[in-house]
């Protein structure tokens, strides 16, 4: 996926196996973007109804196209997600995140699974910590994964449980 | 303001009579035995509460209702009314008072309160943060203080219990602190040396002894030091506007009533006050140590003390504001996870650990809040030299450096600020590179701590450097949590 010049000045650490995303996930942003989209034509249309100015109708054209171009860029921001057991979280395409969280730091875990991920068959994993900037989520795993994730990450942290 | 040592020779833990409200700060709990759950009465606060209370609200109802309106109302209409005011508060604070109370559980402080919903709030005493002792002015006058515990979790100031006579507070801190060290060190394991600094321990007595006597002065800002150090303070220019602003406005207006010269004084009053109170919170500031923590006090007319477990503090912030180079003056910031740390206006009250001192003092505090820990010895890595590009003045000052116990990070042009958190007590590690930073091959490293107000952030470094820095700092993290030497007094939540 990434070539070898690209990984030698990336940020990602060398020597991870990235687990990837279930593929399923491109869908359901998809269901997402153009719900988005959808609410920003109701409300661009709704009001040019009202006030018939043009400014409502450039807003939401550009406000359209931004969410385009979003979706457009979808399967390469999913792709560019990862996880690996050792509590490694990367995302990001344009701008590159990557999230550590040392095993004792973990304070809990979540699972959660909205009406639209449960029908496609997802759940997305948070891990919290004491701190409320460390942001580690990865969306788009498949409930069994999830569930698997969840247990070894709170085997994990009782095994190392500390405070704060 | 020394706290006064517990009064019982010999405490008797297990019958706490019921009455005497002096008996609060019985030897708190044997180590291995709990107290039973429900073992200690439901007590109350200070009979005095409702009538303080009620003073202090029936001010603000004053100052809202203005000069303006005492104009319109008249003096007597205005007297009737407060005075009407005052009854109903000191009713309604009166019941309140009979309805509320705070017991001190086996590993829990629970208040009840509340007249239409009752309420009993359990407080998890390992979760204890920090616990401070307010007096102010009117409290002082009826020697009574405030009990504030600070709680992870708690967005604001947890339970402020008010009011309790004055060494009751201190009691009741001495035994929640002890308390809450208690659980933290289990039975068998090795108790910190708690020996005074005279080579006196308090003998006689079962662990967790009593602490109130044997603090350790560590420091004690000069006034003159603080006055001149705020006077350097942009923040303080601003008060020429706020006091210029309404003499303008009176003289263009030239409203030579009373009321309108009462106007213009409370207005200047007003405006005189934002300094004053940030010069009155850290007035007479001292820090010290005692075997719970380290404490600190300070205030001009609110008397305040502060104790905070060393373990507890999660990150220091040491800054050094442009104007105060000349004086080599800096100031530390800590931060315990629930106060808030944040620089602006909470800058002189959460988490100041000096507001104003020398290196040399500076370096002695680092070093007591973080064993280990030189100031003096930190020189942190420069940036790659194409940094500029993103950062044209102030890449000269971003810098790191991993010391034995802390990994410091340095920014800021005009105030110079050095974030240290101790490798125990960061929580995640991020690195995030920008598409800019990615074409010159840079990337920004971050360590997250609890509570989020000081983050050190390593700004700019070259990828590469980046990506080991992040692994150095998640293996140290873990290495910390392991080795108990490296956080010495660690207190589980």
């Amino acid at each position: 996926m990434t070539t070898s010049a690209e990984t030698a000045f990336s940020i990602w650490p060398e020597g991870v196996e990235w687990r990837r995303l279930s593929p399923r996930l491109f869908w359901l942003e998809l269901i997402r973007q153009l719900g988005s989209l959808l609410v920003v034509a109701v409300v661009a249309g709704g009001a040019w109804l009202i006030w018939h100015g043009t400014w409502p109708l450039i807003i939401g054209t550009v406000a359209g196209l931004g969410g385009l171009v979003r979706i457009a860029f979808l399967p390469r921001s999913i792709s560019a997600w990862g996880y690996a057991d050792d509590l490694l979280v990367r995302h990001g395409r344009l701008v590159h995140r990557l999230s550590i969280v040392p095993y004792g730091r973990m304070q809990f875990v979540d699972v959660t699974a909205g009406p639209l991920e449960r029908g496609l068959g997802l759940a997305t994993v948070q891990l919290h910590t004491a701190a409320a900037a460390s942001d580690a989520k990865i969306p788009g795993l498949t409930p069994a994964e999830a569930a698997r994730l969840r247990d070894r990450l709170a085997a994990l942290g009782e095994a190392k449980a500390e405070g704060l | 303001m020394t706290p006064s040592p517990p009064s019982p020779p010999e405490p008797s833990p297990t019958e706490p009579s019921s009455v005497d409200p002096s008996s609060v700060d019985g030897g708190g709990p044997v180590p291995g035995e709990p107290l039973p759950a429900a073992g200690e009465p439901v007590r109350r606060l200070h009979p005095l509460t409702p009538i303080l209370r009620s003073l202090s609200m029936i001010a603000l109802a004053i100052a809202a209702v203005s000069w303006q309106g005492f104009r319109q109302l008249g003096p007597v209409r205005f007297g009737q009314g407060i005075a009407l005011g005052l009854v109903l508060l000191i009713i309604y604070s009166a019941i309140s008072w009979r309805m509320t109370g705070y017991q001190v559980g086996a590993r829990e402080l629970r208040i009840h309160e509340g007249l239409l919903w009752r309420r009993t709030r359990a407080i998890p005493l390992e979760r204890l943060q920090a616990v401070e002792v307010v007096r102010p002015v009117l409290a002082r006058m009826f020697g009574l203080a405030q009990v504030r515990l600070e709680v992870v979790g708690g967005s604001s100031t947890e339970a402020p219990l008010s009011y309790l006579t004055a060494a009751e507070a201190q009691a009741l801190r001495d035994r929640l602190l002890a308390m809450s060290r208690g659980e933290a060190h289990r039975p068998g394991s090795v108790e910190p040396d708690r020996t005074g600094p005279d080579g006196t321990r308090p003998t006689g007595t079962e662990l967790p002894a009593p602490v109130g006597e044997s603090e350790r002065p560590l420091h004690r800002v000069a006034n003159r030091d603080l006055l001149v150090s705020q006077l350097l303070n942009p923040q303080w220019w601003a008060l020429v506007l706020g006091v210029g602003g309404p003499v303008v406005y009176f003289l263009m207006n030239t409203d030579m009533s009373t009321i309108g010269i009462l106007s213009l004084l409370t207005a200047l009053v007003g405006a005189a006050q934002v300094p004053i109170n940030m010069i009155g919170n850290v007035w007479n500031f001292r820090v010290g140590t005692g075997p719970d923590g380290l404490r600190i006090h300070r205030g001009l007319l609110e008397k305040r003390s502060q104790t905070v477990p060393v373990g507890r503090i999660q990150a220091l912030a040491v800054r050094w504001p442009l104007l105060w180079r000349g004086q080599g003056w800096v100031r530390i910031q800590s931060q315990v996870a629930g106060l808030s740390a944040q620089e602006g206006n909470n800058q002189l009250k959460g988490g100041v650990l000096l507001p104003v001192g020398d290196i040399p003092t500076a370096r002695m505090l680092a070093a007591e809040v973080l064993p280990g820990f030189d100031l003096t010895s930190v020189t942190v890595l420069p940036v790659p030299a194409r940094a500029a590009w993103l950062a044209p003045f102030s890449h000269r000052v971003l810098g790191y450096t991993l010391t034995g116990v802390a990994f410091a990070t340095r920014r800021g042009l005009l105030t110079r600020e050095l974030v240290i958190v101790p490798y125990a007590r960061m929580q995640s590690v991020r690195v995030r590179q920008g598409p800019v930073q990615r074409m010159l091959r840079l990337a920004t490293v971050y360590a997250d701590t609890a509570g989020g107000g000081l983050t050190p952030v390593a700004e700019h470094r070259d990828v590469i450097e980046a990506r080991a820095l992040a692994a150095e700092l998640a293996d140290r993290s873990r290495a910390a949590r392991r080795t108990p030497a490296a956080s010495p007094i660690h207190h589980p939540m």
